[in-house]
């Protein structure tokens, strides 16, 4: 088990790191754990999640592997602030995360699974998009749109499109923008890729590597396929049964995972 | 290849053009509002034969109702001839015991039911609608206490409830809205509430809870508008019940009270003559009967568009 | 001797209000008793359609547009419902992407389980049935209703319906894509260890051509409702004679090496609404020409492989189309990325 172990990271971050100066996590997860309750007259507790510590630095990507059922979804949950820990503590750029979810509002963002539901199927896709700069107060977000469009790889003209007359790499790119468009610190990827086509799924992840370098952003990103956790990110974490299994770099997830799981993951792909 | 889906319309215009230069803008807004008419008259060209049999059902009906308003037919209060007189050219649906013409009060009957039992279905969509997403949205506490509440009326038999509400508020016409709304209730806000709560679980909403969106934003820009398909096709249906409480209210007396006509009164005053003058009870009970059947027609047309079911079958 | 199973030109539409669109646009493929031929595609590459067709278990709003499948000599699309039923109980078998929804909720395992042997002619021995599946504990799970099952045991029991009466083609669409990866191997070694013991030849649909690779005989990529390859898995794997084979070997994150940027397909698969007028990837493909838009492709031989591509003698002369990555044979090949295609 080497999930205690935060003495190797920090080392390999790109050196487009966005936080100068700044060398606390932007994210921490210290001895997560979250309990489940089910069971009406027998109460029987499920463990989500079992003393589960990860960092994710600035500017980095940390990897997160695992089945369903792993525990990874509610990992994703927690580092949102939207599920809280039965015990143990969260700390987003060093301070604890607020009781009032607002507060986080525009400096971290999610882009989730499934594509035929990342968008408002009723919403125009400007509307969308501009849907976190309205929350923060903008009025006159039009430009700020558009031009975020273009980062992800679409025509300005989309933003008047609905949800149904794209793709689902398209509703993928468009849900990137969203997330982008506050430049928020912090990212969460949730099975961004795993619903699209294979010849897809490699475009968004160039653009997710793309957009990095050029925004600085650190981000969580969250999958069961290896190939693709082992491609955007610089660290990996393994995650079996609601703990960490392994965490380390990402080469070595090339090579010689320690953790007997681990290697099974490798030999699969 | 673009996606457009079948019956949406609305694709073709919006693609070309400038961009403006402010968004959201009114013109924007406005083309919005042009686009949901083409939505709708693109959903009523697709609806199938039976539904548009209800359709026109309906509208006949509506017509009906504006015409009693003019007096069309005739005055409904006018002594217009003999008694009980069978349908003639002088009087096409005959007269009553008092001898008051049937078609004038057919069409205020019609109206006075119609009017009724809309802006109860209107109170309680908006009641239903209030409830059901904010429980469905919220889940824990408020779900379990807007829910028991919910399922203790609908553990009572609408028409005893009705005649419960009468019994309190004295018959009239308040007393059959207000039975209507109670009975209609339940049914609507629990598919409202299933509806919002599998709307609250999709990821563009908990995107917009991470971007810090305000609750009741989310609950107006996107719960509301994806259960609203939901919502209409529930309106329908709580309108055919809310015709049928009406009726069996004013028959056992609770509701609309005579003079004024309404279906249910009318088909109360038509049985007593139902031997002596069947066309009393007879042509009151077909309108009914019409009524309620082209509503849920039109609902069951209205759910097939909204929420289409793949038919998988062995050919 | 008759193949088992024959697709010839075979194209089927799909009827929806106001539109049609086109989902197999004249597939091509013989399977020959006891083979095991894997097909890969993507999302709308028409390999559901087709594993539905050979059951005729399509949607209402399906049509037959032209073209025949005949399995053991007797075209499908001819037979009545009768006739088809036989040819299902004695001939097919199927498994799908979702165990747990396979199964009758509303039925004991054992019960459904002896429902599926009754008038097949098989041994109406449920346990012994259950065992040859490997499932641990066969009396509990006879008893059990499919959602007390994991994924896994309800997969196994969907087999053990499908292999009970050792059909001659077993279909498997995404059979183990719903399933955690460790169970995933296990079951699909099942069930080729059970095809190969009753000679039960298998058609194995999939999104992945890696895996599908690595268990099949033989492996045909659809894309545009046609079979683009076809020919032995280690050929199509390491030396892929179509453009589009060779993207989708190169598109998959996992064969990238470390530090490597993917050369992903620009564009998007298509949805055609009536037969494509020349071939059907050529939008998306680094290597098109004028005659690919305009001309559709006919089948041409490249050494083990059936290929539709106007340039595939030329491109295998090149090394154009040198996969990295994926299959051993090829790890000392350069990876030469696709040129041209960039979006």
């Amino acid at each position: 088990m080497t999930n205690h172990d935060g003495t190797r990271d920090g080392a390999h971050l790109r050196a487009h790191s966005g936080a100068a100066g700044n060398s606390s996590p932007v994210l921490e997860l210290d001895e997560v754990t979250v309990t489940f309750s089910s069971g009406l007259f027998r109460r029987e507790h499920v463990h989500a999640m079992r003393g589960v510590s990860l960092r994710v630095e600035p500017g980095e990507t940390l990897g997160l592997v695992g089945e369903s059922g792993s525990g990874k979804t509610t990992a994703s949950m927690v580092a949102l602030g939207l599920r809280r820990p039965s015990s143990g503590a969260v700390r987003f750029e060093g301070a604890p995360l607020p009781r009032r979810r607002r507060e986080l509002a525009g400096r971290m963002q999610v882009v989730l699974q499934h594509p035929q539901w990342s968008l408002d199927p009723r919403m125009w896709i400007g509307h969308s998009v501009a849907e976190p700069l309205v929350a923060l107060g903008h009025s006159q977000p039009g430009d700020a749109v558009r031009a975020m469009l273009e980062e992800v790889g679409l025509e300005p003209s989309f933003a008047d499109r609905y949800p149904h007359e794209l793709s689902g790499g398209q509703r993928q790119r468009v849900a990137v923008a969203r997330a982008l468009i506050t430049r928020p610190r912090f990212i969460v990827f949730d099975e961004a890729v795993s619903a699209l086509d294979v010849s897809v799924q490699a475009q968004i992840l160039n653009l997710i590597t793309d957009l990095q370098a050029e925004f600085g952003f650190s981000a969580l990103f969250i999958s069961h396929d290896l190939g693709a956790v082992r491609y955007v990110a610089h660290r990996i974490a393994v995650m079996r049964h609601g703990e960490v299994v392994e965490t380390a770099d990402t080469e070595t997830f090339y090579t010689t995972p320690v953790h007997e799981y681990s290697r099974q993951l490798l030999e699969a792909l | 290849m673009s996606g457009a889906r079948p019956g949406d319309v609305s694709g073709d215009g919006t693609s070309g053009g400038g961009a403006p230069a402010t968004y959201p803008s009114t013109s924007e807004e406005r083309r919005g509002v042009r686009m949901r008419i083409a939505h709708l008259t693109g959903w009523l060209r697709r609806l199938d034969w039976l539904s548009r049999c209800g359709l026109f059902c309906l509208l006949v009906l509506v017509l009906a109702a504006l015409g009693s308003m003019v007096n069309l037919g005739g005055d409904p209060a006018e002594i217009a001839g003999g008694r009980l007189q069978p349908p003639g050219p002088d009087h096409w649906l005959g007269t009553d015991n008092l001898g008051r013409s049937l078609l004038p009060r057919l069409l205020e009957g019609i109206g006075v039911t119609l009017l009724l039992s809309s802006i109860a279905v209107l109170v309680t969509a908006v009641l239903s609608t209030a409830l059901g997403i904010v429980a469905g949205y919220l889940g824990g506490m408020v779900n379990n206490l807007v829910m028991r509440v919910v399922e203790l009326l609908y553990a009572f038999p609408s028409i005893v409830l009705a005649i419960l509400v009468a019994a309190v508020v004295g018959p009239g016409r308040p007393a059959a809205m207000a039975a209507i709304v109670l009975v209609t209730i339940p049914l609507m806000t629990r598919l409202v509430r299933t509806a919002s709560t599998s709307v609250a679980q999709r990821d563009y909403v908990t995107s917009a809870v991470v971007s810090g969106v305000r609750l009741p934003r989310i609950l107006i820009r996107h719960v509301l508008p994806n259960v609203a398909g939901t919502i209409a096709v529930q309106g329908t249906y709580a309108l055919s019940v809310g015709i049928l409480v009406e009726g069996g209210l004013s028959f056992l007396g609770f509701g609309v009270q005579p003079p004024q006509a309404s279906l249910g009164v009318l088909i109360q005053e038509g049985g007593v003559y139902m031997v002596a003058a069947p066309w009393l009870i007879i042509t009151p009970g077909v309108v009914l009967i019409l009524a309620i059947l082209s509503i849920n027609v039109v609902g069951d047309g209205l759910r097939d568009r909204l929420e289409p079911r793949e038919t998988r079958s062995l050919r | 001797m008759t193949p088992l199973m024959e697709a010839d030109d075979l194209a089927v539409d799909y009827q929806a209000p106001g539109r049609r669109v086109r989902a197999l646009d004249g597939v091509d493929l013989t399977v020959a008793r006891g083979e095991t031929v894997g097909i890969v595609g993507e999302s709308g590459s028409g390999k559901s359609t087709l594993g539905s067709a050979i059951g005729r278990l399509l949607s209402q709003n399906a049509q037959l547009s032209h073209g025949a499948l005949t399995i053991d000599g007797e075209s499908l699309f001819d037979l009545s419902a009768v006739q088809m039923r036989r040819v299902r109980r004695e001939k097919l078998g199927f498994v799908f992407q979702d165990p747990i929804g396979s199964l009758d909720p509303t039925k004991r395992v054992g019960a459904q389980l002896r429902l599926a042997l009754r008038g097949r002619g098989a041994s109406l021995d449920v346990t012994g049935q259950l065992e040859r599946v490997r499932l641990a504990d066969p009396r509990r799970i006879a008893r059990a209703y499919p959602h007390q099952l994991s994924g896994g045991m309800a997969q196994r029991v969907a087999i053990a319906m499908a292999m009970a009466t050792e059909p001659e083609l077993l279909v498997a669409d995404e059979p183990t894509a719903a399933l955690d990866s460790q169970v995933r191997d296990d079951v699909s070694t099942m069930i080729f260890a059970l095809a190969a013991e009753a000679g039960t030849s298998i058609l194995w649909l999939s999104h992945d051509l890696a895996a599908v690779g690595r268990r099949c005989g033989r492996v045909a990529v659809m894309y545009g409702g046609r079979v683009v390859e076809d020919g032995p898995a280690s050929e199509v794997l390491a030396r892929p004679a179509h453009p589009y084979t060779h993207a989708l070997a190169n598109s998959a994150p996992a064969s990238a090496a470390p530090g490597e940027r993917l050369q992903p397909v620009p564009g998007r698969p298509p949805v055609l609404t009536g037969p494509s007028p020349g071939c059907a990837f050529a939008d998306r493909c680094g290597f098109a020409i004028e005659r690919c838009r305009s001309e559709r492709p006919r089948p041409v031989r490249i050494k083990a492989q059936s290929v539709l591509c106007h340039r595939a003698e030329e491109l295998a002369g090149s090394a154009a189309l040198a996969v990295h990555g994926v299959g051993s044979a090829v790890a000392t090949t350069p990876p030469v990325p696709l040129g041209g295609d960039r979006s």
